[in-house]
């Protein structure tokens, strides 16, 4: 399959980071094509501009964007890397979506459309790679909505039968090496076997 | 009591500055002091950076004096109001990047380092209002969730006093919606935070 792998986490000394690298073994090991974007490294702008803003209607992105809407639409799997903050994505992750999942590249609405028509069939495939702070406890407390952000938002926007794969490692402040290592075993597992 | 708006919509003009200006008229009707914050207007960086990210994890986590005066105007409030539209069922990066940079330790939460524990950083926060826009209906918000309410009436409310209390205001289906049906949102902005 052909996998873009998002990746977002200011350290590039991170367990986010190894897991971004594990992620990529596990896919190449299987044979699978990938792409990389790394949102930190290439300084994503993660704020929507007020022209973006205004032109929200008109399909497509703004012209340094085009990149990332290729990407979208090249890929079958789409596989999100990066810590949970505030029980959901980053902002600078948020701010990819907003940006670049718009009109012309996520969805879209002819005149008289009551719901937009999903633009990313492509996709038969969304894993999310997750480190929280808290435990899985709290993080149903506060309601998970960065998971619900993947498995339903994004996803609606994306062919009606893709598989959603939560990959997360929770109570990160209070884990040991241990559980750390066996993670990322897991998360390379996981993407070998898309 | 001190009451803060945070307003996060990129134009000036948007609908969501005008619900902001009603909280603000509403919550002075009431006696209130208002402080407001417009995220935007102000050129607030959105993205934790790295140097911010490796003092997270320090006794002084500011870095940037910006959010240090944006964490000092929050800790005099006990009122807080959130005015955006609601993207991907979400916050705007911009509102979504403000907690993560201001809601650090010592101001958000204290993390307790020999138990584990996370406590409450915000016992001064009485009450949370969230004012949002949202392009869908309100049946295919709830198909979905409304993420940004999620992250404010639960996560960002346990780290209030036990006894905040949370308020939504919601202008579902803003693509569709009439100059009535907005002019009636306003209105209800303002008498319901004029209420507070």
């Amino acid at each position: 399959m052909r996998a873009l792998a998002v990746y977002c986490h200011p350290n590039p000394v991170s367990l986010v980071a190894a897991a971004r690298d594990r992620a990529i073994e596990g896919l190449e090991a299987a044979g699978h094509e990938v792409r990389l974007t790394d949102l930190y490294a290439e300084g994503f702008e993660p704020a929507m501009s007020a022209t973006e803003r205004l032109d929200h209607k008109e399909p497509g992105v703004t012209p340094d964007l085009r990149r990332h809407a290729d990407d979208l639409a090249w890929a079958e799997a789409l596989v999100l890397i990066y810590p949970t903050w505030w029980s959901g994505q980053p902002a600078m992750l948020k701010g990819w979506i907003d940006r670049v999942w718009v009109a012309g590249v996520a969805w879209e609405m002819q005149d008289g459309d009551r719901t937009p028509t999903p633009r990313l069939r492509n996709i038969r495939r969304i894993v999310v790679v997750t480190t929280h702070g808290s435990s899985k406890l709290m993080n149903m407390l506060e309601g998970e909505s960065g998971k619900r952000t993947a498995t339903r938002s994004i996803r609606a926007m994306c062919s009606r039968r893709t598989r959603t794969t939560w990959c997360a490692l929770y109570g990160i402040d209070t884990t040991d090496a241990a559980r750390r290592a066996a993670f990322l075993d897991r998360v390379e597992k996981t993407l070998a076997r898309l | 009591m001190n009451a803060l708006v945070v307003v996060a919509h990129p134009c000036s003009d948007s609908f969501c500055h005008a619900a902001a200006e009603r909280a603000f008229d509403g919550l002075r009707a009431a006696g209130h002091d208002v402080d407001t914050i417009d995220l935007y207007a102000e050129g607030f960086r959105t993205a934790m950076s790295c140097e911010e990210r490796v003092a997270y994890d320090t006794d002084d986590p500011i870095l940037d004096p910006q959010v240090g005066d944006h964490a000092a105007r929050l800790q005099r409030s006990e009122i807080v109001v959130f005015v955006y539209p609601t993207w991907w069922s979400g916050l705007p990066a911009i509102l979504k990047g403000w907690l993560e940079r201001v809601m650090v330790p010592g101001v958000g939460f204290t993390f307790d380092e020999t138990s584990g524990k996370v406590k409450p950083g915000l016992g001064h926060v009485r009450r949370v209002i969230g004012v949002s826009t949202y392009g869908s209906p309100r049946l295919a918000v709830g198909l979905v969730n409304d993420n940004g309410r999620r992250i404010l009436t639960r996560a960002l409310r346990m780290s209030c006093g036990p006894r905040a209390r949370t308020t939504w205001l919601a202008l579902y289906g803003m693509d569709t919606a009439s100059p009535a049906d907005r002019a009636a949102f306003l209105a209800r902005v303002e008498r319901r935070t004029a209420g507070v």
